[in-house]
């Protein structure tokens, strides 16, 4: 096995197959174990591939209103979700070659596009459910990108350079970087962000379709057969690119392969999947644990989330902490 | 000599704690005796102070500058204690004597915390004793149960005790800017701030220097942490009223000039006279123009006195030693009339039950003594001849046109009359008008009373008081002006 | 920036940090009781600021100021108000004049400006990294910001002794060598400032029957 050297594209290619692949494996953990813990014996961990599998056979239904937006939304979506790893080291320590094409503002870019594009689908199709989710969706997203800039500025500031392959090199190379208090504040700041666009408490449930909390579940409602299938698939692959990035980048870079190794390859995969597994677990547990914001309150927790980005780049020119 | 610093220390204290529990004509009686040797013994000290300092321990010490705050704060202590036996008529109900207690053992400790501000020796003491007067004076302004008096109270001491903190700040900063010469651990006393000074950074001494003007500004009344200061001064017992605008926005004037002390030493006179110069102009326009519209007595003179202070500051900000003595003078003149003027206020409160402008009318034919006395103080605080006020505003502006700053004296001078105005209105309206048994008091609304005084004691405190203003103004002692010279160059002041 | 800060500084700017945001924590704290106890958890981490300063820099005054300390804001303090809420069983909802995610950005706006202030100052302190100088004023201005935009007795005290945490912390960066007496000066001056308020807190529930601040406006002009 140690002959086997991978391919740089090569390395690239696994990297897109791993999210594609292993996304719905860890939103089907999260799930089992949220089960578990409310005393449930929980879905199969396999269930989203056998729920996406089933929708691919399904007939698509489209209302008279619409028009192609309705179609290609899910479309366009799933395509960004295709682009956006190969940007962050997801498998790897060392920049991979397509990885140059955009830096961390671009992979935000991309993912604020494709929840734009479900968005305008969702809105465009006339029900008045997923135009409730879609407006609600696009509110707080407005409001949370103010966070995500400034958490990439504190990345951007304490590395002097925008690409997240450079930070988790400084993170991997002294431990001591890990207590420096723009790196924590960065960090929580980004776990919130990652709550709030994940969907999960207390910003929004994923147990039931109650009218008056959901926010990303209404914007599917109109969707069905393959874009569905499309749609479920890209928001799991979302979760776990968001995932990554806050294991990469922030929390716990190591494990990555440092070369081009088959087995440091498969190595990264496993390791990759496990942490995103643990942080899955984190969720669950944090979803089991609180209660749901009403809605006019989640305007409270994310200035909150923005309050400590802001804070961590503050901290951070002012003391080079 | 350090025996006299000592007793100066000790004998308030010891006062206050009687009072607690002797009866009230004796409280009466220890209060004013005590009063008048506290100023005794500042006399007695005076001479040497303008020789040298005098130390006792390493906690204590008099220089010409702090000399000048004590021999204003003693003066009202015994003037203000003469006044109260007058002004408050020893009760006989257990609740008045409740009152009569706490209000002398409070009156005595507070004069004892205004005593130890220029008493004692470094940043962080005088901090602590600038903090003892607000703790206590918030209690007295509190002492009076009404709803303004409670209201009155918290707003003063939520403020004040605001700008302590800030103050605080400011004295860890001045602190830090010493290490650098003195090593980590030092006693901030003001001989060793002073001999370093020069070496201090200056940024730092700037930020502090700043940080001590808001602070300790919040207690002397400077825009725009003044607020607090008409609702105190008008809703305290009088006899604190004429304290707290006479001694306590004294003290807190010489904090500041403690810190501008050092800080002219670090980074040359530009800097720290342009933010007195600011602040200054800013109270004296926002006092000015406020007195034109008051309908409260008490309230009316409190703005006086935050005019007062605007004056001082910008005093200082014209950095001519005429101009510094005009300023020191200024403080010991004040004091002495506006303890009068709130003197004869307590007297007229007290004839005729109310504080409002509009309900009193004809009270020099109704106090034929307080009356005019009271006329006047109000004259002596609008800097009318022969009194002391003319003379140290007089020096005040020679001291701005010798330096240049002709357009800042011109604009002093405009906000002066503009003060005067609003006063003279007061005076006027209430004291020279008519007395209403000729005019139907149901068209005026004036309030009808007999003709006759309320209380000789309070004459006698108003007529000192006076004397001491025509002293100041006329011929002040030649001791008292080499005393404001030294402290003047003390002040790092040019000639 | 060239060189990495340490992990003492590191620690030490974190519970800087935390001192922070507990002061921003108390902007949307909803009961008065609950400000309170972020006081005293904010009290509690000063003190833990200020052991970790004297067992890593060797100054053994701060372990008598962190004990004095200790006992006189985290214990006195709080349940002295904790006292008068109880005894006043009025209001126990504080009250804000702006919304919750208002008064943060607000706060946050002001609390920039006091790092950028004193960042320019280039301080240079062996005890506590340059960043806890400024969170301290950043501290000091949030604490005034939560006196403004808050209506009632209690909040407003409690403001007011946060503010005083700030100095705590700034003093911990420049001033840890200023002399033992002049810290237990300034604690016993917190403790007579902390009676004062409770005396005229209870004067003016007494008077009116409530907590609030909103009917000050008896004197104007």
């Amino acid at each position: 096995m140690d002959l086997l050297v991978v391919s740089p594209y090569g390395v690239q290619a696994i990297q897109v197959l791993t999210v594609l692949l292993g996304a719905p494996l860890v939103s089907g953990f999260i799930s089992h174990v949220e089960g578990r813990l409310q005393g449930r014996r929980g879905p199969r961990i396999l269930q989203p591939y056998y729920d996406i599998i089933k929708l691919f056979s399904k007939e698509t239904l489209v209302t008279n209103d619409s028009s192609w937006v309705f179609l290609a939304g899910p479309i366009v979506a799933f395509s960004c979700f295709l682009t956006v790893p190969l940007l962050i080291p997801v498998l790897t320590t060392f920049p991979l070659p397509l990885g140059f094409s955009g830096d961390i503002l671009g992979g935000g870019f991309l993912l604020a596009l494709a929840g734009f594009s479900v968005a305008l689908s969702g809105a465009e199709s006339g029900g008045p459910y997923a135009q409730l989710g879609a407006s609600r969706a696009m509110t707080f997203g407005a409001l949370i990108e103010p966070t995500i800039l400034f958490v990439i500025f504190a990345v951007a500031l304490i590395t002097h350079t925008d690409l997240p392959y450079a930070l988790s090199a400084t993170i991997r190379s002294s431990t001591s970087q890990m207590v420096r208090p723009s790196h924590v504040l960065a960090a929580v700041a980004f776990f919130l962000v990652v709550l709030v666009d994940t969907g999960r408490v207390p910003v929004e449930t994923h147990s039931g379709t109650l009218e008056f909390g959901m926010i990303d579940e209404a914007r599917t409602l109109e969707h069905s057969g393959p874009l569905l299938a499309l749609l479920k698939w890209g928001s799991t692959m979302k979760q776990l690119i968001l995932y990554t990035i806050l294991i990469n980048v922030f929390l716990a870079p190591w494990g990555l392969a440092s070369t081009g190794k088959l087995s440091s390859v498969v190595l990264a995969v496993g390791a990759l999947l496990v942490k995103a597994m643990v942080v899955g677990l984190v969720f669950a547990v944090i979803d089991n644990m609180f209660s749901k914001l009403r809605l006019f309150k989640i305007t409270e927790f994310i200035a909150s989330a923005f309050l400590l980005a802001v804070l961590s780049v503050l901290v951070f020119y002012v003391g080079g902490g | 000599m350090s025996v006299l610093v000592v007793a100066l220390v000790f004998l308030p204290v010891a006062t206050a704690l009687a009072t607690w529990f002797a009866p009230a004509r004796l409280s009466q009686n220890l209060s004013i005796v005590v009063g008048v040797a506290s100023f005794a013994m500042a006399l007695a000290l005076l001479p040497r102070a303008s020789h040298s300092t005098v130390t006792a321990g390493g906690l204590l010490r008099i220089d010409a500058l702090s000399m000048v705050f004590l021999l204003a704060v003693t003066f009202l202590y015994a003037t203000t204690a003469v006044f109260a036996k007058g002004y408050l008529a020893p009760g006989a109900t257990a609740n008045e004597r409740l009152y009569g207690r706490r209000f002398y053992a409070g009156l005595n400790l507070f004069c004892w915390s205004l005593i130890m501000v220029p008493l004692v020796n470094g940043l962080a003491l005088m901090w602590v004793a600038v903090e003892i007067t607000t703790v206590i004076s918030a209690l007295l302004v509190a002492i009076d149960d009404t709803d303004g008096a409670s209201e009155a109270a918290w707003k003063y001491v939520l403020l004040a005790s605001l700008g302590l903190g800030i103050a605080l700040f400011a004295t860890i900063m001045m602190y830090y800017a010493g290490t650098a010469v003195f090593g980590a651990s030092y006693s901030l006393s003001f001989s060793t701030l002073l001999s370093g000074a020069v070496h201090f950074h200056p940024d730092i001494v700037r930020f502090s220097f700043v940080l001590a003007v808001l602070g300790y500004g919040t207690k002397m009344g400077l825009f725009p942490v003044h607020t607090w200061l008409p609702d105190a001064h008008s809703e305290a017992p009088t006899p604190v009223s004429a304290l707290l605008s006479g001694a306590l926005l004294a003290v807190s004037f010489y904090a500041i000039l403690r810190f501008f002390q050092i800080a002219v030493r670090t980074l040359g006179p530009t800097f720290p006279r342009d933010v007195l110069l600011v602040f200054g102009v800013a109270t004296l326009l926002l006092a000015a123009l406020y007195l034109l519209s008051q309908r409260d007595m008490k309230r009316l003179l409190a703005y006086s006195s935050v005019e007062h202070m605007g004056i001082l500051a910008i005093g200082m900000s014209f950095g001519a030693s005429i101009a510094v003595v005009g300023v020191l003078l200024q403080v010991l003149a004040h004091a002495a009339a506006k303890g009068t003027a709130f003197y004869g206020v307590g007297s007229v409160v007290r004839k005729f039950g109310t504080k409002d402008m509009s309900k009193i009318r004809g009270g020099v034919s109704a106090l034929p003594w307080s009356g005019p006395m009271l006329v006047l103080a109000v004259l002596a605080l609008s800097a009318m001849p022969p009194f002391g006020i003319f003379r140290s505003e007089f020096y005040i502006v020679e001291g701005g046109l010798s330096e240049l700053h002709d357009v800042i004296v011109a604009i002093f001078v405009m906000l002066v009359i503009i003060s005067f105005f609003g006063l003279s209105w007061f005076t006027t309206e209430t004291m020279l008008s008519e007395a209403p048994v000729t005019v139907s008091p149901q068209v005026s609304g004036a309030v009808v009373v007999t003709r006759g005084e309320v209380s000789y004691w309070i004459v006698a405190a108003m007529a000192i008081g006076l004397v001491a203003l025509v002293i100041l103004g006329v011929h002040p002692p030649s001791s008292l002006m080499h005393l404001l010279d030294r402290a003047a160059a003390e002040l790092g002041s040019v000639r | 920036m060239s060189s990495l800060p340490t992990t003492y500084d590191g620690v030490a700017a974190g519970l800087s940090l935390l001192v922070l945001l507990t002061e921003f924590a108390m902007l949307r704290a909803p009961l008065l009781r609950s400000q309170v106890r972020l006081y005293a958890f904010q009290s509690l981490v000063v003190t833990g600021l200020a052991l970790y300063v004297a067992a890593s820099k060797h100054v053994d005054e701060l372990y008598v100021l962190a004990a004095l300390s200790l006992l006189l804001k985290v214990v006195v303090v709080p349940s002295l108000i904790l006292r008068l809420l109880r005894d006043a069983d009025t209001d126990l909802a504080g009250s804000s004049v702006v919304g919750t995610a208002s008064a943060i950005l607000i706060a946050l706006v002001v609390a920039a400006f006091g790092f950028f202030a004193v960042g320019s100052l280039h301080v240079n302190s062996s005890s506590l990294p340059t960043s806890s100088l400024a969170i301290a004023c950043a501290i000091v201005l949030v604490a005034f910001v939560l006196i403004i935009l808050r209506s009632d007795v209690v909040s407003q005290a409690i403001g007011f002794f946060s503010l005083e945490n700030g100095v705590s912390v700034a003093s911990l960066v420049v001033a840890s060598g200023l002399p033992l007496i002049v810290d237990i000066a300034f604690l016993f001056d917190l403790l007579v400032a902390v009676v004062v308020f409770g005396v005229i807190m209870r004067v003016h529930h007494a008077r009116n029957a409530t907590l609030s601040t909103s009917d000050f406006d008896r004197l104007k002009g």
